[in-house]
């Protein structure tokens, strides 16, 4: 007979080996303070972000002293803190000399947690908003560039305006700087959900990445002075022009006009506003070289900016075949407006969403699903993961009758890999599986079926426009915290992506699971 | 003398078309017990379809080449013939007018494809016999379901549905051809058994008949067709809606785990996990729809109505006892999510499916564990057992097809003029072949509130899926390719 193994006491309860884990946390951070600086990416991160708000700051009270707004003090006093902290922080923190892929994940999600932060202290302190939630939902959509708002803006300052617009300009620039520094390391991750061939095209502008980085935000800046000389020339007084500059580049949508666009009723305003949606849908790796090697026949060539046209293409002439009299010059450019807006998930709009034909509204929020091209700065889920799960699904029907075949997936001339479309199709799963949960949440919170189910839709994209009885932007205001919350949530996860957001979780989760996990008994079997 | 014409999908369609009209005759043999409005009408087509069968049958034979696509052809092709014979007994009867012919298709599909939609607003008008016949189409729909969702779509591998014959090992039929007569046979078995014990129950809990008769067929389909407007509500019997609650839950189950239970004991069912998650999705619809609807109603009856609307559009069966459809909006899209899931594999009901749910969850599981440990060699499991790469590459294939044909039969439904909810629930609802709809077609309306161009899309999609979308895409590849055979062989004066 064996005997039986000598069992050890009983392990410290989870009281105590979070005390024990809080304490390491704690001597650890000691001794980094103590020797000059805290090695962590994440600190290094929100060093960063406060020196980027400090600016955005001092910008806003510059505008709104000069707009004679009342908040010129209160975002100055924000910028000077801003600056401070990010002083404090990045001083007191060094970047680590490896850096694992999911610390990396960490880092991008405490970025855009601490941005998100940052904004809400912004929107309470100015007195825009009121509560904690709603300025959750203006920072978020904010940072991800969604045109979803609780407030009126024609009541806001010019300062808050800028925080607003100007912000998700910032936010724009910052997807870049992601898009080129930080995607690539990814490949392997689940960030770069494509399988790189967003960061592709990015990846051979330059042998250096901080060249390519430089090169891309030149870019960016002078599209958005284009846009904003565009606006100016089209009749829109110049402080407009370079809020709305701001956020049709980005593409953001917000507007300083409670009818958006539309409250101009001007015709050359809105062709402006097509063409600076259009290029905020469009990848910019791909402009950039087709700007300077003068070829514009390099954008037909791409496969996937043919198929973001096409798209925009089929969705105007089924607007336009939903309404109810012959199209006019106007009923197309409205037609093409709300495609472009949807397409580049910009999110401005020309009229009241609430008197769309029935048919027109779900094809937008499907349009702007599917969102801009890669490498771009739209939201949404992008054209070329579309084109790859098309080319999944139709290898699957061929493999129905032919089980046994072998075939690589391919896109245009490219193929992408196996491990590739996993990723695209494991976001998308994890994605669809928020989607009941979150309208459920929504619905409780007061909204109808439709407004529920576009608002999770509208949220997830970054486009902005709801749909339904809410689409008058009623109901938003009065949705609730759990609602806000919920909307606000979906916009970060859609922009930052499902995946990277619960791997983010998960290594934020890991130390302490460690420690709570029960330590193997003596004798115990493996 | 003419030969015989070599097509497996015309043998096989006209085999069905016998089986069919075998069953109008029957519905006219009730029709003359119930007051013989409808027995010329019902013999008349049962002629017709019996002719035109027989001669299907007598003037063909099987393939020489025997592939998936010719079996799939083959099951898209009989399911197609017997809807469109399925409506002669509409018209001939005059319950819908021949200029509306397409309503006729319309209520025979819905019957074939267990869905449980009707076009039709005044059923009491309707004689008995007609009705008999409705629920014997969802019925026959069942028979035929059953052996091709637990024998034929697995061993054709639609869909990741191989998976099936792991995950619950019964008498499913590891190759098609030799052992598909013998499965049939002891499914139909138990399949006839249980309506007997159905309509037992719902004889013995106070029904009618006629009422019992037809709610046991169309309860063991998971159809929900009810000859009364007001289906189950008409009633108004808790112990009706519980005999009723366990029936359906009973037939969204995997038949071939039940001829496994029923052979080896129930320990079969607690091996599959298939089994717990249709129990969890069912149990948590109706907590979650109870939670939801606090205040709505009186608490037993938001229990009771919340149960019975979570088993019955979990199972895809579509019986209604209230209207859900003043419930609050949360709740609906709780029902949203029973509909699209639907039951398990291997059953009569329709949807996405639990495995395929199963699949789904762990898919993007695995992915978040693969971006957390990229080198890490995950294998994806469900229950005890490791999925393929190939399999879920087809069960997730099979999902995102489902989901596109969904959101644009939803977005052509909606363009076609009813409201965005009405339109993408009753996409839903046809794709998923639930029956009752949000919006406009709720359970105690029909579907005469879409546009007749909608409705057409509604058919479509009914068909799109309950044969699980891939064998109706592929019906048109393999059709073309065997008329262009046949062409081919005309050209060289070779004997058909």
């Amino acid at each position: 007979m064996t005997p039986r193994p000598p069992r050890a006491a009983p392990g410290p309860g989870v009281v105590d080996r979070l005390r024990v884990a809080l304490l390491r946390f704690l001597r650890l951070l000691l001794s980094q303070v103590s020797t000059g600086r805290f090695e962590s990416a994440a600190a290094v991160t929100c060093g960063a972000v406060l020196a980027v708000s400090s600016l955005l700051f001092f910008v806003a009270a510059f505008a709104d002293v000069l707009g004679q707004g009342n908040d010129g003090l209160i975002l100055l006093g924000l910028g000077v803190m801003a600056v401070l902290l990010g002083i404090l922080v990045t001083h007191g923190s060094r970047f680590p000399d490896r850096l694992t892929v999911p610390r990396l994940f960490g880092s991008v999600a405490v970025g855009a947690a601490a941005t998100v932060l940052v904004l809400m202290v912004a929107h309470l302190a100015t007195g825009s908003v009121h509560s904690l939630d709603v300025a959750f939902l203006e920072a978020a959509a904010t940072v991800t560039g969604t045109n979803a708002s609780t407030v009126d803006p024609e009541t806001l300052g010019a300062g808050v305006l800028v925080v607003r617009a100007v912000g998700q300009w910032v936010a724009g620039a910052a997807l870049i700087v992601i898009l080129v520094r930080v995607l690539p390391h990814m490949g392997v991750g689940g960030l770069d959900a494509d399988g790189g061939v967003a960061t592709r095209s990015a990846r051979r502008l330059s042998p250096r990445s901080g060249a390519t980085v430089g090169r891309l935000l030149l870019l960016y800046c002078l599209v958005s002075a284009v846009i904003g000389v565009g606006y100016v020339v089209a009749g829109m007084p110049l402080s407009d022009s370079m809020l709305h500059a701001a956020s049709t580049v980005s593409p953001g949508g917000f507007s300083p006009q409670k009818a958006s666009l539309g409250g101009y009723g001007s015709a050359g305003i809105e062709w402006v506003a097509i063409v600076g949606m259009l290029i905020g849908g469009t990848s910019l790796p791909l402009m950039f070289l087709a700007l300077r090697r003068r070829d514009p026949h390099r954008f037909l060539r791409s496969f996937e900016f043919r198929i973001y046209l096409m798209i925009i293409g089929l969705v105007t002439l089924a607007v336009l075949a939903w309404a109810e009299s012959w199209p006019t010059a106007t009923s197309l450019r409205q037609a093409l407006f709300a495609a472009v807006s949807a397409a580049s998930t910009t999110g401005f709009v020309t009229g009241d969403p609430s008197v769309l034909p029935g048919g027109v509204s779900p094809l937008l929020l499907l349009t702007a699903v599917i969102g801009g091209m890669s490498a771009s700065v739209a939201g949404g889920f992008k054209v070329v993961r579309l084109m790859a799960l098309v080319a999944f699904i139709r290898r699957e029907l061929r493999r129905a009758i032919h089980p046994t075949a072998i075939e690589a997936l391919r896109l245009g001339r490219s193929s992408i890999g196996e491990v590739a479309v996993g990723r695209i199709v494991g976001e998308l799963l994890a994605a669809m599986l928020l989607v009941i949960p979150a309208s459920v949440a929504l619905a409780g919170g007061g909204l109808d079926i439709e407004s529920s189910f576009s608002l999770t839709f509208s949220s997830l994209a970054s486009y902005g426009p709801v749909f339904g009885a809410a689409a008058s932007g009623v109901q938003l205001p009065s949705l609730g915290a759990v609602g806000h919350v919920v909307a606000g949530s979906m916009m970060l996860l859609g922009r930052i992506g499902v995946v990277p957001v619960l791997v983010s979780v998960m290594v934020m989760a890991e130390p302490a699971a460690r420690h709570l996990r029960p330590r193997q008994r003596v004798g115990d079997e493996r | 003398m003419i030969g015989r014409i070599r097509a497996t999908p015309v043998r096989v369609s006209g085999a069905a078309l016998v089986f069919v009209a075998v069953g109008m005759a029957a519905s006219a043999l009730v029709d003359v017990f119930e007051g013989g409005e409808a027995v010329g009408a019902l013999v008349a087509s049962a002629l017709v379809t019996g002719g035109v069968g027989a001669a299907m049958l007598a003037g063909s034979g099987v393939s020489t080449r025997s592939d998936a696509s010719i079996a799939f052809a083959s099951v898209a092709w009989a399911w197609l013939a017997v809807a469109v014979a399925g409506a002669l007994p509409f018209l001939l009867g005059g319950v819908v007018p021949w200029a509306s012919a397409d309503d006729a298709l319309f209520e025979s599909i819905s019957g074939f494809t267990c869905t449980g939609s009707t076009v039709l607003a005044d059923l009491a008008a309707v004689p008995r016999g007609i009705l008999f016949f409705r629920s014997m189409t969802q019925w026959f729909g069942g028979m035929g379901l059953i052996v091709l969702a637990v024998a034929v779509l697995p061993a054709l591998k639609v869909g990741g549905l191989e998976l099936v014959a792991s995950e619950a090992p019964g008498p499913t039929a590891d190759r098609l051809t030799p052992r598909v007569t013998e499965t049939a046979r002891r499914l139909w078995i138990l399949y006839g058994s249980v309506t007997v014990i159905v309509t037992v129950a719902l004889l013995v809990v106070g029904m009618g008949p006629f009422d019992a008769v037809t709610h046991s067929f169309t309860t063991l389909a998971t159809g929900g067709y009810s000859p009364h407007p007001d289906s189950v509500a008409h009633f108004d019997s808790i112990a009706v809606e519980g005999v009723l609650i366990v029936a359906m839950i009973y037939c969204g189950a995997n038949f071939s785990v039940h001829w496994h239970a029923a052979t080896s004991g129930p320990g079969a069912y607690r091996r599959v996990s298939e089994v717990r998650w249709y129990l969890a999705l069912l149990g948590g619809g109706f907590l979650a729809m109870v939670l939801l609807n606090v205040g709505e109603s009186s608490l037993t009856q938001n229990l009771r109505d919340s149960l019975f609307y979570a088993v019955s559009l979990g199972t895809s069966t579509g019986f209604g006892t209230s209207d859900y459809i003043l419930w609050g909006p949360a709740a609906q899209i709780v029902l949203i999510l029973l509909m699209l899931v639907g039951g398990m594999t291997g059953s009569t009901t329709g949807g996405i499916k639990v495995l395929r749910l199963q699949l789904i969850v762990r898919y993007a599981v695995r992915e978040v564990i693969r971006a957390r440990h990229p080198r890490a060699v995950s294998p994806m499991r469900v229950g005890d057992m490791v999925v393929a790469e190939q399999v879920a590459a087809r069960a997730i294939g099979f999902v995102l097809l489902y989901l596109g044909v969904t959101v644009a039969g939803g977005v052509l439904v909606t363009a076609l003029g009813v409201d965005p909810v009405t339109g993408f629930s009753g996409a839903i609802s046809a794709i998923g072949n639930d029956g009752p709809a949000l919006g406009e077609a709720g359970p105690l309306s029909n579907f005469l509130v879409f546009p007749r161009a909608a409705r057409a899309v509604l058919m479509g999609l009914m068909l799109f899926g309950r044969l699980e979308l891939f064998p109706t895409l592929l019906m048109f590849a393999a059709a073309t390719r065997a008329l262009g055979r046949a062409r081919h062989d005309i050209r060289r004066g070779r004997p058909q």
